[in-house]
């Protein structure tokens, strides 16, 4: 992580919940490192957008693809830097990294309370981590917390915490007899091991804390090791810590890709507010290069901004069922346009609403159709580009659903193709002697790929919700199909398996990742544009 | 099925020798984690004079895990839905161990008799409570009488 600048008082500027919040030395540049595909290497000619960035600020037109030869690779979020938008500065943690801060915290605050680290661990989890209503609770009646929060009985202890040995012990819980293990805390309720373990091993993934099986006397962390006999309190501690992060949602994510356990943590969550104001989102890439926008919790879904996302996700679950359906087991009178459902009989169809008489399989008049009565044998009409136009909204609807579907198995694809460069660059590496940092542009080109992908996906809901008339409109789909053509042809580049034939055409990987980029970027401005100017009006 | 652990043993006996007031519980006699269950309305509530039955099954995890109780009878309470299930905290989040069957069952007996319509799980019924705790009552003295005799 790189340092930018440090919150010396957390994130507490605008903050008006009463969490602990952790500080951090910003990770304000993303730098892609370890496991990333994107590096700042100086032997590699790199696939910078910025000049053509800056050049092209003027038109998302056709303007060319030349490789740059500067070394810095611009991250996508850096690209309206220069439009005086916020940036936001944000870092990558896991669980456990999450939990290390807050033990560095607890140190700093632990003067305050006179008790223990794990008593303060104790209080702090019964106050769901909220230190502040902690404190405040513990300079009003201390004595009260210590009770409520299961530290100490209300009476005196009648017995010491820990595990004794029997010889022949009667557990209330199981009912067996001759148990020679027990536990037991101050309360005296004492029940034998194999209880206690079981009761634990169900408690941890709950990550609140653990009492006493009859009484709200707290088990601490030493004492749940102890009964386990090994580190379980950790389990417990990281569900704890999970817990407290859907509980700040405001400044902490989830990385919402499968499989990812990225926490991404955002410093400056005052910016966040700024963002909608120029048509942008607050993207951030986790340590896996998973890109999501933090205000919406959605992958990147760009050129459209959070509020196109949103009632497009919300659009496609209220008609995806209907329009799945509606697709498979209708089709549209050729005449009219009403959803016909074909439920038997022949091929001879007449629409029950205009009376129009046509072939169910090429959908052509019938009265052409001749004796071929059971068969046709025309070819099936292509859809129709028309269909932009249709004034059926439906219509309209399902047509930009099913590219945006599409690109968005399309870009599933891409995934798993991602997850082969790694072992085309072992074999870069290996047969041909390569140096690792050579092999580096095929993870760029993965990467250029399906960040081309997304916002190609995502355009779609723009293209939907803009006026089609408008000429920028028209613009923008050009885009859309330049797009597209330079991701395909991507695409099938990055299909090549040869080791050998790989570096013969290195410059033709740089060349087309490159050119993916600039249209990326082109049609990324020229929707920011639509949205900025009132073209692209999302509506319910 | 693998054998009965000591703890239902210990308590099914339990339940056959010292018997809570106004409560039965039955094993099944093909599964003995099933238990039929009768519990008499309390007094001076609206559950006055019914008898309702419910069903208590003993999952595999028990006690670790609650034991699962569903209503058999219809009856008109605030916690307890058409399909017979108890919002009881016991049932869920404050399980421990250390309860029984027993305890579990005057629980439920104490729910007839103090119905919380603040923390609801019909919600038609509760905002009936709510509204108009007379007539509520009412009705559910009535459906004592049609349902629970």
């Amino acid at each position: 992580m790189k340092e930018g600048s440090v919150y010396d008082e957390g994130f507490n500027d605008d903050d008006d919940d009463d969490s602990i919040l952790l500080e951090f030395e910003s990770g304000s540049d993303i730098e892609y490192d370890d496991t990333g595909l994107l590096r700042r290497d100086p032997g590699l000619a790199s696939l910078s957008d910025e000049e053509s960035g800056k050049g092209g600020n003027n038109g998302y037109y056709l303007d060319g693809a030349t490789i740059s030869s500067r070394n810095v690779v611009i991250p996508k979020d850096e690209l309206y830097e220069n439009d005086g938008v916020p940036k936001l500065s944000y870092r990558c943690l896991t669980t456990d990294q999450i939990y290390e801060l807050m033990l560095e915290r607890l140190e700093r605050i632990q003067p305050i309370f006179d008790i223990s680290y794990e008593d303060i661990i104790v209080l702090l989890q019964q106050y769901a981590w909220s230190e502040e209503r902690l404190l405040e609770d513990w300079t009003e009646n201390r004595d009260n917390v210590i009770v409520s929060c299961g530290l100490k009985l209300g009476h005196e202890p009648v017995a010491s915490r820990g595990i004794r040995k029997h010889a022949n012990f009667l557990c209330h819980i199981c009912c067996e007899a001759n148990k020679m293990k027990t536990f037991t805390l101050e309360c005296g309720h004492e029940y034998c091991l194999e209880c206690y373990q079981h009761y634990i091993k169900d408690k941890l993934l709950e990550g609140k804390i653990i009492t006493c099986m009859s009484c709200p006397l707290a088990l601490k962390n030493k004492d749940i090791d102890a009964i386990m006999g090994d580190n379980s309190s950790q389990k417990l501690m990281r569900s704890s810590i999970k817990g407290f992060i859907q509980k700040h949602s405001n400044h902490y994510k989830w990385c919402p890709f499968v499989d990812c356990n990225c926490i991404i943590q955002v410093g400056n969550i005052s910016t966040l507010s700024e963002f909608p104001r120029f048509h942008l989102s607050p993207y951030v890439v986790c340590d896996n290069q998973h890109r999501f926008c933090f205000k919406c919790g959605l992958e990147s879904h760009s050129p459209g901004d959070c509020h196109v996302a949103e009632l497009w996700v919300k659009m496609a679950q209220l008609e995806s069922a209907n329009l799945n359906w509606v697709l498979t087991n209708t089709k549209e009178c050729p005449k009219c346009g009403v959803n016909i459902e074909k439920n038997g009989g022949c091929n001879h169809m007449t629409c029950k609403s205009c009376a129009y008489e046509f072939c169910w399989i090429c959908e052509g008049c019938w009265a052409e159709h001749g004796g071929g009565y059971y068969e046709c044998t025309r070819f099936k009409k292509e859809d129709k580009n028309g269909a932009v136009e249709s004034k059926n909204a439906i219509r309209k609807y399902t047509f930009y659903y099913k590219l945006f579907s599409e690109h968005e198995n399309s870009a599933k694809l891409d995934w798993s193709l991602g997850l082969t460069v790694e072992q085309k660059v072992k074999a870069l590496q290996e047969n041909i002697g390569i140096s690792w940092i050579e092999t580096q542009f095929l993870p760029e080109s993965i990467r250029a790929l399906i960040e081309g992908r997304t916002t190609l996906k995502w355009s779609f809901p723009v293209a939907f919700y803009s006026d089609p008339s408008h000429n920028l409109t028209k613009i923008f789909v050009d885009n859309q199909s330049l797009l597209v053509s330079a991701v395909e042809d991507l695409s099938q580049l990055l299909q090549v398996k040869e080791p050998q034939k790989i570096i013969d055409r290195k410059l033709e990987f740089f060349n087309k990742a490159r050119f993916v980029r600039s249209r990326d970027k082109a049609l990324v401005e020229c929707g920011r544009d639509l949205l900025c100017k009132g073209i692209c009006i999302p509506h319910q | 099925m693998a054998s009965l652990p000591k703890r239902i043993i210990k308590e099914t006996e339990r339940l056959v020798s010292d018997p809570v007031p106004g409560i039965t519980a039955q094993p099944h006699e093909d599964n003995l984690r099933y238990f039929q269950v009768t519990i008499e309305g309390p007094q001076q509530s609206p559950y006055e004079s019914g008898v309702f039955q419910l069903e208590l099954f003993l999952p595999d995890d028990y006690p670790m895990e609650a034991p699962k109780v569903r209503f058999l009878t219809k009856i008109y309470h605030p916690n307890i839905d058409r399909l017979g299930r108890i919002c009881l905290d016991v049932l869920k989040t404050n399980w421990s161990p250390a309860l029984q069957i027993r305890t579990v069952l005057l629980s439920v007996q104490a729910l007839l008799a103090s119905p919380n319509p603040n923390d609801p799980l019909a919600n038609d019924v509760a905002e009936d409570w709510i509204r108009n705790e007379d007539a509520a009552i009412a009705k559910a003295r009535e459906w004592t009488q049609l349902y629970a005799k």
